[in-house]
């Protein structure tokens, strides 16, 4: 097979490049095996690794671009292989003993009791980690941040957790970055034992931290808002539910019922873009109902570790669409949509949009002359596996010209409001990837994310919705 | 160049397995300590991928004399036998460190660490954490080594052992540029690990290259028993590139069974009694017999299934082996895994006493590269115990020993330097060198052994010992030495072979006819160095 292997020796040569290498292995090989198949031909090749059963964690690489153990991952016909995103050392191996060494160990108490069944059930997801860094090399917290990083918090959630350990956790974690964190589920996709850092570790981290009275003032205030009014965001405009009524019939024949779960963001920050999401669905045969009395999703609560309230969100949230024999709910927010798939256990089936759109098929619009770039919402990348639909959506209105990394952009995760310069830092190097592109303007399917880039770029940002309106309107007034 | 002393330390710790590191642990109380480690501190070494669990007798019902008695019965009665009491009687408080350290084994309902079946003891007294115990206290070692004061050296490949009048007194190292270096120190512990990956299909990582025989025998100690390589019975066969790949001994512990291609349930044709729970000797044998007979599967192995397991207990109980098989598009909760024997476990090693201390002054072994704990055969659950309970014990002792203050001898590191120089002169890919070692091995010192084969092979490994390697750059030069030790280690293994004249635990000589078995075998250890060799004769002296 054809191999693309990054190559560099940082003591002689100014920038790597990448060599393609041509060799034999047998069916079923993995990367690793087709790394040693090139040494074996080139003894140059420097790359690490040890057990070759993916427990230690030493040959974490980038396949095509992904973090992946080479020992694990099968190897494919024409693949790239490069090294993690951390200082290289040469060719594959990067530099591990800085990160490593953040990570905090266990302070015995002095007992050798062990842990009961329940604790042990509680730690033993959080310890299956191998520290192989692949998590380290895709957060872009540390990028921007003093964060010690997801390996580390992961630690830290396992220490909190041990009876037998004698530090204290939860300031030492805060100290080390935990509300930098943007929750933006990078590390725990990459990690090869799918150890759920951000959910797992660092929301219960800052729950934790709530107990002990040592969240963000500025959670606090959210927190204090949504108990107040529901929301988390007040009220400066007239809000979006104020403007529509609970049945919206579209303008043909109805090709689908959902209800539509419109969160904070889209209904007092951006009801004009929910608004044009609305004129599209109606466009395409989607009937939307949306109940008045639903509220925050509570994500902003999750996120931040403040779960008291939770319950009662949830609690309203699913009777408003249940009262209404809804069996199927839209969201638009990536954010909301990541949290009711993800945090609730909901008797009806949660769409995003995007989905919605692709589902029921949308009439052409018209092209606009538009070059334009495509910003992923973490929550809905990630949160929601959802990555060519609103691509395709793009695409049938403008042309999409790909940003080099797919990146948080700092909204997330209460970053906004409890760490502003790390958000900020975060837009302004996602800034630098769109200006890249050179495209007119940025789609995404987050008020979040909308909201957030906004603020920070110079380039226009747009719902993928409201460019297909764009479109329509084009379309419309080519007619008239 | 003439390298010059650039770290010193009272204790020098070769290794960070659990044994180095245990090691390491205990020396840094009595002095300032020093751990170099080939790998990435923690992720060398045979420990973090062990999976099976850590054998202590803890209960009522449990003794240490059973647990003693099973390890002699499962050793075919080569063990040492003080070795053995040590092992037996210190492993518990062993294991009561690791769980003040904060290591996380699966626990019974009233919070005791809980235990399970394993080959060759009659009872279940092997702790573990899932199927990922090693993994277990080697993170739990690591946490304390972070928090300790002891100095490592990470990614250095030790070239020799340094002496002075017959003494060891430190190591001469390549650091990750490959330069040259000298550790002076006053106590040297070896915890290198096994070297099983002499062998063509091999369960070790890739540093159990057996450094550790490699530089004792060059520094004059003793080496016992370097014939007695324990074939895992259990190893995958695909993917072919991934061949060896331990398949823990937790899946036949959990209930597994072992069928050939037939259908047949073999192992009531071996061990009626013990079935899949044999020892490892008899199982491998066992599988081999099935295989080269003709049973076994069209990729050359056996079935394991654990299908008739209700799924949760295979996701609780073994979940590494369900993830690394379903990668490999197995599911084993609906299909059989296919396994061979696989080169697992030296039994032999570096001569020692309890206390670690080997016949050298100033250097002491612990864990694998030890030999004389496991006799002819090792219980699987009794390696975590040793590198536990020889690795507190060397680093104590270690640690414990006078400061000497003795540096190198200069022409010794004349000698280092020119052999190093060779390679940036040599001819020979250091990788096919040891692929054709690693055949050569499979072939001659395997599961079963003859005299002329042994003879023939031991021709082999010292031709492809004598090959000038090459190294491109200095990068390489670690590697070159790598293939060095992988030679020297083979040497060892092939030479005490043909010093037993006998079959024994993992010691298989098909071409002798033997009237005793191994209770009244007349012959004891072989034992090799570079001033003798031979085989005690039991109620003689060596």
């Amino acid at each position: 097979m054809a191999v693309r292997v990054f190559r560099w020796n940082p003591a002689r040569e100014k920038e790597g490049k990448f060599r393609t290498y041509h060799v034999e292995v047998q069916e079923g090989a993995r990367v690793l095996h087709v790394l040693h198949a090139i040494h074996a031909e080139d003894q140059t090749l420097s790359y690490r690794y040890c057990c070759g059963t993916g427990q230690c964690g030493s040959c974490a690489v980038q396949v095509d671009g992904e973090p992946k153990l080479a020992c694990m991952t099968e190897a494919r016909d024409g693949m790239t292989v490069e090294p993690l995103n951390l200082p290289v050392r040469k060719d594959l191996v990067v530099e591990m003993e800085p990160a490593l060494a953040q990570i905090a160990p266990l302070l015995p108490k002095g007992q050798a009791e062990c842990p009961a069944p329940e604790q042990i059930a509680a730690i033993k997801p959080l310890r299956e980690c191998i520290e192989c860094l692949a998590c380290v090399s895709v957060c872009p917290a540390m990028e921007v941040a003093e964060f010690t990083g997801p390996a580390a918090m992961r630690q830290e959630m396992r220490l909190a957790l041990d009876p037998r350990d004698a530090g204290g956790r939860i300031p030492e974690a805060i100290k080390a970055g935990l509300f930098t964190c943007t929750t933006c589920q990078a590390c725990w996709k990459v990690c090869p034992k799918k150890i759920e850092i951000p959910g797992k570790a660092i929301e219960k981290l800052r729950a934790l931290a709530n107990r002990e009275g040592l969240t963000l003032p500025r959670h606090l205030e959210v927190a204090e808002l949504v108990k107040e009014t529901g929301r988390t965001v007040p009220r400066t405009e007239t809000s979006f539910l104020e403007q529509v009524d609970e049945v919206i019939e579209p303008a043909g024949p109805v090709k689908a019922t959902v209800g539509f779960f419109v969160g904070c963001m889209y209904n007092l920050r951006l009801p004009k873009t929910a608004l044009d999401a609305i004129q599209v669905l109606k466009r395409n045969g989607v009937r939307v109902i949306i109940p008045h009395e639903q509220v925050c999703c509570g994500s902003p609560l999750i996120r931040t570790g403040q779960l008291e309230y939770l319950p009662t969100l949830q609690q309203k949230n699913i009777e408003c669409f249940t009262s209404r024999n809804i069996d199927t709910v839209m969201t638009m927010c990536a954010g909301c949509g990541s949290t009711l798939k993800n945090d609730y256990r909901t008797p009806f089936t949660v769409k995003d949009v995007n989905e919605i759109l692709t589902e029921v098929g949308i009439e052409p619009p018209a092209r606009l002359p538009l070059t334009v770039t495509y910003h992923d919402p973490c929550h809905l990348l990630r949160g929601q596996g959802i990555r060519d639909q609103p691509r395709a959506l793009i695409r049938r209105v403008a042309d999409l010209r790909e940003m080099a990394v797919v990146k948080c952009c700092g909204a997330g995760g209460g970053t906004r409001s409890g760490a502003p310069e790390v958000s900020k830092a975060l837009a302004l190097k996602r800034d630098e990837e769109i200006i890249k592109t050179g495209a007119d303007c940025v789609i995404s399917s987050c008020p979040f994310c909308e909201f957030h880039i906004g603020t920070f770029s110079k380039t226009p940002v747009k719902n993928v919705t409201t460019l297909l309106l764009e479109g329509y309107r084009k379309k419309d007034e080519g007619k008239a | 160049m003439r390298a010059d002393v650039a770290h010193e330390a009272h204790v020098l710790v070769i290794g960070s397995g659990g044994a180095g590191v245990r090691a390491a642990l205990e020396a840094s109380r009595h002095g300032e300590t020093l751990l170099v480690t080939k790998s990435v501190a923690g992720k060398g070494g045979c420990t973090p991928m062990a999976e099976g669990g850590y054998n202590a007798a803890l209960r009522e019902a449990d003794s240490c004399v059973g647990h003693l008695e099973d390890t002699l019965k499962g050793g075919a009665y080569l063990n040492d036998l003080e070795l053995v009491k040590v092992l037996v009687n210190e492993a518990p408080d062993r294991l009561r460190d690791l769980v003040r350290w904060g290591a996380v084994f699966d626990v019974t309902e009233t919070c005791e660490v809980a235990q399970r079946s394993f080959g060759g003891q009659r009872f279940p007294r092997t702790c573990y954490a899932g199927d990922r115990t090693g993994h277990e206290m080697m993170m739990t070692l690591l946490e304390q080594l972070r928090a300790s004061n002891v100095e490592v050296l990470q990614e250095v490949t030790v070239t020799d052992l340094l002496t002075r009048e017959g003494a060891v007194v430190g190591a001469a190292v390549l650091d990750r540029t490959g330069r040259l270096e000298v550790i002076r120190a006053d106590s040297t512990v070896l915890a290198t690990g096994g070297g099983s990956r002499v062998y063509d299909v091999s369960t070790n990582s890739a540093t159990g290259t057996g450094d550790g025989y490699s530089l004792g025998y060059g520094a004059g100690a003793e080496l016992i028993d370097m014939e007695m390589v324990q074939f895992h019975p259990t190893g995958a066969v695909y993917p072919y590139d991934a061949r060896g790949r331990l398949v823990t001994e937790a899946v036949r512990g959990e209930g597994g069974i072992l069928r050939n291609a037939k259908g047949e349930r073999f192992m009531s044709r071996y061990d009626p009694e013990r079935m899949e729970l044999s020892t490892r000797d008899v199982v491998a044998r066992a599988i081999a017999r099935e295989i080269l007979e003709g049973r076994g599967t069209p990729r050359g192995g056996v079935y394991l299934d654990v299908t008739h397991l209700p799924a949760a207990q295979i996701e609780g109980r073994l979940p590494v082996m369900l993830e690394q098989f379903l990668a490999y598009g197995v599911d084993i909760r609906k299909e059989p895994m296919e396994v061979a024997p696989s080169a697992h476990h030296f039994m032999g090693g570096l001569r020692i006493t309890p206390t670690g201390q080997t016949t050298v002054p100033g250097l002491f072994a612990c864990g694998e590269v030890a030999g004389g704990v496991h006799g002819a055969n090792r219980l699987g659950g009794n390696s975590l115990a040793e590198t536990q309970v020889f690795g507190k014990r060397a680093g104590e002792a270690a640690g414990r020993a006078p400061s000497r203050g003795q540096r190198p001898e200069p022409r010794q590191l004349d000698l280092i330097e020119r052999r190093l120089e060779g390679f940036l002169s040599g001819m020979v890919n250091p990788v096919m060198v040891e692929r054709k070692l690693q055949l050569a091995m499979w072939k001659g010192a395997g599961i079963f052994r003859t005299g002329p084969e042994l003879t023939q092979t031991l021709m082999e490994v010292e031709k492809l010992g004598r090959k000038r390697l090459h190294a491109p750059s200095k990068l390489n030069l670690a590697e070159c030495m790598t293939v060095h030790h992988l030679c020297t280690t083979a040497m060892l293994v092939v030479k005490s072979a043909l010093l037993r004249p006998e079959s024994r635990g993992a010691h298989v000589r098909t071409d002798l006819t033997q009237a005793h078995d191994a209770a009244n075998s007349p012959f004891g250890h072989t034992y090799l160095s570079q001033h003798r060799s031979g085989i005690e004769m039991k109620g003689g002296s060596p």
